[in-house]
């Protein structure tokens, strides 16, 4: 391996006669000037003078190929290898044509490629191409994952891929970026699971209901992976946790019930007027219940005679009420929107979101636990407002009761992770979770709480945030405006850019500030499964199995059946199992049996017989 | 853009006129009788097969093939200020990092010997330069042979250039071919002979006066594969010693030519079949193996430039070598 050809001081050719190079390898060209520099492969090219590619001239073919092969002449070892290689530092002058280039050794890059240790990093997978340089690598380093190449798991061969997680402090928050399929969720999963063996409290929002960690992936070795049961928490919004209505803002309120079904600028003011303060549930449904039912009797006249008619006390009470509400209230709160908040209200209610708090998170960020918190995409929009919210401004009293010297109770540091994040912080328009997210990417890092934001439209993701993200894992992309965004944000190179359409899933781009280049990486296979593996199609064909063998058991003993029996056949099945068919449909089940070949039909001049 | 000259024009349309005048008669000539013709009077034709693999193999084993060629550059102006850099490359196809190189040069400044006979002295100085050539390319050949002892040696270009450029050398090269059994072949890219013109001249049957080149009768008549295994009374390079055949080599419509020595004439036969399994097809017709020694000897100007800008001293290469042209920018 030479240099060949002009070269700069950023970057130079390098030709092989007999070695192959691969994009993103490390090589050391040994300038007899200026010492030692390390160069990354960013193009490789073969080449052959005797094979050239030229349409209208002439072409070795295959035969000539072949027969000069046979009198002892390889013109395949013509070929020249050809990598175009970028120096990591700029050297000062260009680099010496003609220098010497070695494959370097593990312990020369190893500060390049590894910024953490096992134990306090996350370990995500492999730097891809450097199977090459382990073999000097420390033993701490080798034999901590397992690979996916070609749908079979694959030891590690290559130097490891650690995030350090402490430069977050520096460089706080993270993007996920990729298209559908390209192993972005399974990135996200890995990460997951690395934040958990690492206790770091965390809050996972999960609108896809799949960031499960129970269940250990049957393609892992037996025993080499820990139970993560621990771990985690799966917590439903509604259903596990919700919101404690006392500490809700009118704001709060709003976001709220514009989730339920969205609410008229004549909603929102009722809101405004109606609610007050610490608000219960009990008390904020029952003042708009009471201005609906004094609204409904139409006229103060009516109202006063409800009054004067009152059978009890408390009925005149209640009456009363009703009256002060209506004097003070039914000219600015329209009957029909008191209705329509009232409609939501209870809609909410239904959905259970009132009747839970947020005890349990909090417990779980306590315990350094990873608190995945599932809902619909709306639901959770809301739900997280309030929560992030609520979470991220104990954290900072905590922080600034420090700095004051005052007391507040302690709040852990926590991550907060989101898959489809431009739901929550979509650019161009409101969304209630959007403010908060905004101000913990530009804040956050003072009060150790930090972003992974993952989505597969970086576009589509508020750029005040993505701005905030330094480091970005870019998978897979091949919508051309995401491409762009991805270059606009990140330090990719053009090269680099050009091949994200091209990415194998799982193989992934890292963008990181504390390394101030891009790796090309591998991510490692997950410990762990989603619950939404099993492919539909085999769902349907398992499940309609299922149904025929089901079947079969029951008429089993009822065979042979004749056609003309079928009435008391199904009223044996009925009392022996409960279950009724009508004589169509027992016939279909039937028939279909015996398409698929399970029972036999015999034909008679006058009915079917089925048989075993 | 340029002006073309009217005159220029009409010109060239009167050679295309002169030119299809002068073959009309020849090119409307029955292919089939043509071929009749030449089977007749010039050699049978025969249809040529590749070599099997197996035949490749054992040339392989006996030794393999060598392939031959020169190249010279010339730097500097007119007579006598100027360098010429001969090269000469011998290439075995079982040991092809052992390249034999020969090179040599020539400038009228400068004589080794008393070569020039004084009296013709522009005359001698094309004949030395010819001598320089093929003698690099003999020498070379040697060097293969001494070092390899291959199975056969493909020159490129005929091997009658050898017996009059530089006839001391070749009877050298030829006395231990034929002594150590080694086959020697020329290829012949651009065929220069009229063997078939004037035996059609003296046909008295046919009414032809000119004479004829092989190059344009023979263009297209052939099938990819045939050859025309002249006979030696005919060919003219018998007396030298050669046999001689034209062929069709590949897809290509033109046909290469091939000698061999006559004491080797057995051979002819599997020499051209070599010659056929080792031309691409879709190719000009020449085989590969010498297109690949060929872009190995050549040096392109730029070089022969740098080095002569490196190696010698500058007042010198001003002095004798740098032409006015050479300076011309514009």
């Amino acid at each position: 391996m030479k240099v060949v050809g002009i070269t700069t001081q950023q970057e130079v050719y390098i030709g092989s006669k007999d070695r192959n190079f691969r994009i993103n390898e490390f090589l050391i060209i040994i300038d007899p000037y200026q010492g030692d520099l390390m160069g990354e492969v960013v193009e490789a090219q073969t080449y052959n003078k005797y094979i050239p590619l030229n349409i209208h001239g002439e072409l070795a073919d295959n035969s000539v190929i072949e027969s000069l092969k046979s009198i002892g002449y390889n013109i395949e070892e013509d070929t020249i290898y050809i990598a175009k290689v970028r120096l990591l530092n700029e050297a000062l002058y260009p680099v010496e044509t003609g220098s010497d280039v070695r494959i370097p050794a593990f312990h020369e890059v190893k500060d390049l490629m590894i910024k953490s240790s096992t134990d306090e990093g996350l370990v995500l997978g492999i730097i891809k191409n450097t199977d090459q340089m382990v073999d000097d690598m420390d033993e701490e380093f080798k034999n901590l994952l397992y690979t996916f190449e070609e749908g079979e798991l694959k030891k590690q061969n290559d130097i490891p891929y650690i995030f350090d997680i402490r430069s977050m402090h520096q460089y706080p928050h993270i993007g996920v970026f990729g298209g559908s399929g390209s192993g972005k969720s399974f990135g996200l999963r890995v990460v997951l699971e690395e934040l958990m063996k690492l206790n770091i409290p965390t809050i996972v929002l999960d609108p896809h209901f799949e960031m499960d960690f129970g269940q250990i992936g049957d393609y892992m070795p037996k025993g080499e992976v820990e139970s993560y049961k621990d771990k985690f928490k799966c917590l439903q919004v509604g259903f596990h946790v919700g919101v404690r209505f006392e500490d809700l803002s009118p704001q709060d309120i709003k976001n709220l019930l514009d989730a339920s079904s969205p609410l008229t600028d004549a909603m929102n003011n009722v809101v405004d007027i109606l609610f007050k303060r610490n608000d219960s549930y009990n008390s904020f449904h029952n003042r708009l219940k009471m201005l609906v039912e004094a609204q409904e009797e139409g006229t103060m006249d009516k109202i006063n005679m409800k009054i004067t008619e009152a059978g009890s006390n408390l009925e005149r009470e209640g009456w009363q009420k009703r009256k002060e509400l209506y004097s003070s209230y039914d000219k600015i709160c329209p009957y029909s929107s008191v209705r329509g908040i009232i409609w939501r209200l209870n809609r909410l209610e239904n959905e259970g979101i009132f009747s839970k708090d947020i005890k349990p998170i909090e417990e779980g960020l306590h315990m350094g636990k990873l608190i995945v918190i599932q809902g619909s995409t709306r639901i959770l929009q809301v739900f997280s407002t309030y929560l992030l919210n609520n979470l991220y401004h104990k954290r900072r009293e905590y922080k600034d009761a420090l700095y004051k010297k005052t007391t507040a109770d302690y709040f852990p540091p926590f991550i907060i992770v989101t898959d489809e994040a431009h739901n929550f912080a979509p650019k161009g328009y409101n969304s209630p979770s959007k403010s908060i997210l905004k101000e913990i990417s530009q804040e956050g890092r003072k009060y150790g709480v930090f972003l992974i934001l993952a989505t597969q439209r970086p576009t589509l993701l508020d750029e005040t945030i993505t701005a905030q993200l330094n480091t970005k894992f870019i998978f897979r992309t091949v919508r051309a405006s995401d491409i762009q965004t991805i270059k606009e944000e990140t330090d990719i190179t053009e090269e680099e850019a050009k091949r994200l359409p091209y990415l194998r899933t799982g193989d992934v781009f890292i963008s990181e500030a504390l390394m101030g280049r891009t790796i090309f990486a591998r991510i490692r296979a997950a410990d762990t499964t989603s619950p939404h593996t099993e492919n539909p199609f085999d769902e349907l064909k398992n499940k309609s199995k299922k149904d025929d063998e089901k079947f079969l058991s029951i008429i089993k003993d009822k065979l042979p059946i004749n056609g003309n029996d079928f009435i008391n056949v199904i009223k044996e099945i009925e009392s022996d199992t409960g279950v009724t068919y009508t004589i169509n449909a027992f016939e279909e089940k039937l028939e279909d049996l015996t398409d698929k070949k399970l029972i036999k039909k015999e034909k008679t001049p006058f009915f079917n017989i089925y048989r075993e | 853009m340029y002006n073309i000259n009217e005159e220029l024009k009409d010109k060239i349309s009167y050679l295309n006129e002169v030119l299809i005048d002068k073959y009309k008669d020849v090119l409307s000539m029955d292919k089939i009788s043509f071929k009749e013709f030449i089977q007749e009077k010039i050699g049978p034709i025969i249809k040529l097969e590749k070599l099997t693999k197996e035949e490749l193999a054992n040339c392989a084993e006996k030794g393999g093939i060598l392939g031959v060629d020169g190249s010279n550059n010339r730097m500097g102006g007119a007579y006598p200020h100027f360098v010429e850099i001969y090269q000469g490359l011998a290439k075995s196809t079982l040991h092809k990092d052992k390249p034999i190189y020969k090179t040599d040069f020539y400038t009228p400044l400068y004589s080794e010997k008393e070569e020039l006979p004084l009296e013709n002295e522009r005359q001698g100085e094309e004949s030395i330069r010819k001598y320089k050539l093929s003698a690099i390319e003999v020498e070379a050949a040697l060097g293969g042979i001494r070092e390899f002892n291959p199975y056969a040696i493909i020159m490129d270009g005929s091997l009658i250039r050898y017996d009059i450029e530089c006839f001391d050398k070749w009877m050298e090269l030829r006395k231990e071919c034929e002594e150590k059994g080694i086959i020697l072949i020329g290829v012949i890219k651009d065929i220069k002979t009229s063997i078939i013109g004037e035996a059609l001249k003296e046909d008295k049957s046919l009414d032809i006066k000119e004479c004829f080149y092989d190059r344009e009768l023979l263009y297209g008549l052939l099938e990819y594969g045939e050859m025309i295994a002249i006979y030696d009374k005919v060919a003219k390079k018998s007396k030298e010693g050669f046999t001689s055949l034209f062929m069709r080599s590949s897809q290509a419509p033109t046909v290469i030519g091939m000698d061999i020595l006559d004491s080797q004439k057995n051979h002819l036969e599997e020499m051209a079949r070599l010659v056929l399994t080792i031309t691409p097809k879709d190719s000009r017709g020449v085989p590969m193996w010498i297109d690949i020694v060929d872009s190995e000897v050549k040096i392109p100007d730029k070089m022969i430039r740098g080095l002569l800008e490196s190696y010698l001293d500058r007042n010198i290469l001003e002095m004798f070598f740098i032409s006015e042209r050479d300076k011309r920018t514009l």
